[in-house]
């Protein structure tokens, strides 16, 4: 069977297998986008609290992803839990650094020119601090996502969704008819994805930018 | 390389030009200009009309497109560039000391390249350590970062000077500093320069720098072409036309009085006067101006006798009544 | 892990602690967990299965395959990677620069695990098969780095440089590779890393490692060696990053 006969004859269960693969990514992307950010957010002005967050989520990423996952099934089981957990973890800290420094690069005077306003502190973050650093956020989370699309393949050893059970599948049926077929399609389908991923982040990059940032002086 | 004498040989510059491609106008055209040997002598004009060109391709970072250059009689043009650099000092203004080496390593690369012992090379380091007022016992083991700006400009000229070349090569080796420290360096500059007679060619858009450390100024415009080339003295009493005095500005006679020294003007009584405000004989004539006008007095008094305001006037080529004399006091250096 | 773990953890701006506490925390914590497990594995009464992955003769093994891979993999990125890195940030090659910089960026979102197993069908299961897929997965950040550490270097550095009379050559030795050891080995660090997590792969190849365990453990439904297995890796992925960062510390230039 050639491989555009394989894929064919196999969409369903790929299609099936990509929209999981990408769910499971966007899930655990959104939840540490939402627990990043608010990490950033809170330890930014504190040194010590900002540099320990960063530590912390720097060492997580050093732990190899089969061993993290497989770890984690005695807390969460096999399947969802274990991969999403797995990938939120992997995702902090591209997102919590670059908060960071999206946060602290600002210009100290436009910072206080909005104080000098009168700008309550909460208020000055919202229409101030965090638009201006909402560019170097979005690449800190463009990173995380390409970097979880890549890892959530091995998940599927530990039961989770995806495309990385076509990968698994070759690997068990070597030799057999379709294993380099299934490989290859679980493999390309990955590459796809973290181009379409790529694709949105650059427009969504375009569509929130504020506009006083995207002009060329 | 240059018939070894460490004191300046002298620059020839013939039709220099510099076209680069895809541009209309040559950065430098047709440039032809002598520099004595162990003069400094100061480009001096705004950025983009072609001085630093001119400059670098003295030592070839630039590559003329025609025209011919000697150095002490050789033309430079047959040499091997590299080769070429080595006896040639540079000094530029971001400095560029290598942050990975020493303050000693920095300046003894050049000698090491010409293969220089050890104990020369070391010897040699100490010596200029010492030349530019850096302490060799406090400074040879630092690193560039550890310095502070003034410093780094200091063991840049040091490293500059490290091969003792007959020609040095400077782009505003002190533009980077801040006032004070950039007064300062010039100063100890000009005391290095009477010493070494060295050739020297300098690059500046600061044309109180030019006056205060050129022993001949050429202010260039676009092009690189000269607009007048000659001493401070002469181009501030006579400036060739009004691009020039456009540079100098409103001030040109305090600048030339700057350029004098009390000890160079005859004094008119033979004994100092205690009651009058003093004056150092190295005081420039500038500053005895400001101490007559805050006293509100024209006169003061200087450690061999009294210098008064007709001496000012009489000194840069005018009587006190307005009237010329005959021959006005040589306003060179 | 990918690769754009390289950009993670590149610029990490960790303040540095006293010497000698920051330096002897993560072996201390790395010695502690590996008792606790000791400890931990004592306690439980083993069956005949579990025997046969948890004894010392085994986890030695594990251990030196684990690391040979690594090392060796290592080993090859650095003579393959730095010289092509320098090579591609020459004036001269100004093309390949974005060229490599977007095929970098793609080859980032090719799974580790889908290349070892596509390489499988090119040589068949084994310690080379691991090693290739390995070398391919982390020459790109050493590549990179080094292009970048090479063009970063300060032109007005290399100016005085020829104007000192330098050759390229001199230039190059004495300046510009100097100037970006801290980048090459930051990106060294990285790839190091990178590699420890991937080679638990190679078990999926038949190249061995800890991954065996892991894998064993999960087939066989005997958790612990599993644990075992995931608790090991992470202890070397720690200790492995730990040498790495006393090396950057070590061999960086000093004035820099």
């Amino acid at each position: 069977m050639s491989f555009s006969e394989y894929v064919i004859s196999r969409w369903d269960t790929l299609s099936l297998a990509a929209a999981e693969h990408a769910m499971v990514v966007a899930v655990a992307i959104a939840i540490a986008t939402v627990i990043g950010v608010g990490v950033g957010v809170l330890t930014h002005g504190v040194p010590r609290a900002r540099e320990a967050s960063i530590a912390v989520s720097a060492a997580i990423l050093t732990i190899p992803s089969l061993a993290l996952l497989t770890l984690l099934i005695p807390l969460t089981g096999l399947g969802w839990g274990s991969t999403l957990l797995g990938l939120t973890a992997y995702a902090f800290l591209p997102i919590i650094r670059n908060t960071v420094t999206g946060l602290r690069g600002l210009d100290a005077a436009t910072v206080e020119a909005g104080r000098g306003m009168g700008l309550s502190r909460p208020r000055l973050l919202l229409r101030v601090q965090l638009p201006l650093a909402w560019p170097l956020i979005l690449t800190g989370i463009r990173i995380s996502t390409q970097m979880l699309i890549g890892i959530a393949a091995i998940a599927a050893f530990v039961d989770g969704p995806g495309l990385g059970n076509q990968i698994f599948e070759g690997l068990s049926r070597l030799g057999s008819v379709n294993s380099l077929n299934a490989t290859l399609a679980g493999t390309l389908g990955i590459v796809i994805i973290a181009i379409l991923f790529d694709v949105f982040f650059y427009v969504v990059r375009h569509l929130t930018t504020p506009r006083g940032l995207r002009v060329r002086p | 390389m240059f018939d070894r004498d460490t004191e300046g040989v002298r620059i020839e510059l013939r039709s220099l030009t510099k076209r680069y491609p895809g541009q209309t106008a040559p950065a430098v055209d047709n440039v032809s200009m002598d520099i004595p040997a162990g003069e400094l002598v100061v480009f001096v004009g705004p950025s983009g009309c072609g001085k630093t060109t001119t400059m670098k391709m003295i030592n070839r970072l630039v590559e003329p497109t025609s025209g011919e250059i000697r150095i002490g009689g050789r033309d430079v043009l047959s040499l091997n560039p590299d080769e070429l650099r080595r006896h040639i000092g540079y000094a530029i203004q971001q400095v560029g000391l290598f942050p990975h080496l020493t303050v000693a390593q920095n300046i003894g690369l050049v000698p090491k390249l010409l293969g220089w012992s050890q104990e020369k090379i070391a010897a040699r380091v100490e010596e200029l350590l010492t030349l530019v007022h850096l302490e060799p016992g406090a400074f040879t083991d630092r690193y560039p970062r550890q310095l502070s700006g003034g410093q780094q400009q200091r063991v840049g000229v040091a490293r500059a000077l490290a091969a003792d070349p007959p020609v040095m090569l400077m782009d505003e080796p002190f533009g980077a500093t801040d006032p004070i420290t950039r007064e300062h360096l010039q100063n100890e500059f000009v005391r290095l320069q009477k010493q070494l007679r060295k050739t020297i060619i300098f690059v500046t858009h600061d044309f109180e720098e030019a006056i205060k450390l050129g022993d001949r100024i050429a202010v260039l415009r676009e092009g690189s072409h000269i607009a007048q080339y000659d001493t401070p003295a002469a181009i501030l009493s006579d400036p060739a036309d009004d691009y020039v005095a456009g540079f100098i500005g409103q001030d040109a006679t305090l600048k030339r009085l700057a350029l004098l020294q009390v000890a160079d003007v005859p004094v008119t009584e033979p004994l100092p006067d205690p009651v009058l405000p003093q004056v150092a004989p190295d005081a420039s004539l500038r500053e005895a101006l400001d101490l007559m006008l805050a006293h509100g007095t024209d006169r003061c008094s200087t450690p061999s006798g009294v210098l008064t305001y007709a001496t000012l006037c009489e000194a840069v080529g005018n009587r006190p009544d307005g009237t010329r004399p005959e021959e006005a006091v040589a306003g060179d250096r | 892990m990918t690769a754009d773990t390289i950009a993670a953890r590149r610029a990490r701006p960790l303040r540095r602690l006293p010497f000698g506490t920051r330096v002897l925390f993560t072996p201390v914590a790395i010695a502690v967990v590996l008792v606790a497990l000791y400890a931990w594995v004592s306690t439980l009464e083993l069956d005949s299965i579990e025997q046969r992955s948890l004894n010392r003769a085994v986890i030695v093994a594990k251990t030196i395959e684990h690391l040979e891979m690594t090392l060796a993999a290592t080993a090859l990125v650095v003579v393959i990677a730095i010289p092509l890195g320098v090579a591609a940030s020459r004036a001269t090659n100004r093309l390949i620069a974005p060229v490599i910089l977007t095929v970098g960026n793609l080859g980032q979102a090719v799974p580790c695990i889908g290349l070892l197993v596509l390489c499988t069908f090119l040589m068949g299961v084994g310690f080379q098969t691991a090693l290739v897929g390995l070398v391919a997965y982390a020459v790109l950040p050493v590549l990179r780095n080094t292009m970048v550490g090479v063009q970063q270097v300060d032109p007005a550095l290399i100016e005085a440089a020829r104007g000192m009379g330098m050759t390229r050559g001199q230039i190059l030795r004495r300046v510009e590779l100097k100037l970006a050891v801290p980048a090459i080995l930051a990106g060294l660090r990285t790839a190091l890393v990178l590699t420890v997590g991937v080679a638990t792969l190679g078990a999926f190849v038949a190249a061995g490692g800890f991954g065996e365990l892991i894998i064993n453990g999960l087939k066989l439904n005997r958790m612990p060696v599993t644990i075992v297995g995931g608790v090991l890796t992470a202890c070397i992925a720690f200790f492995i990053d730990w040498l790495g960062g006393l090396a950057e510390d070590l061999l960086k230039p000093r004035g820099m």
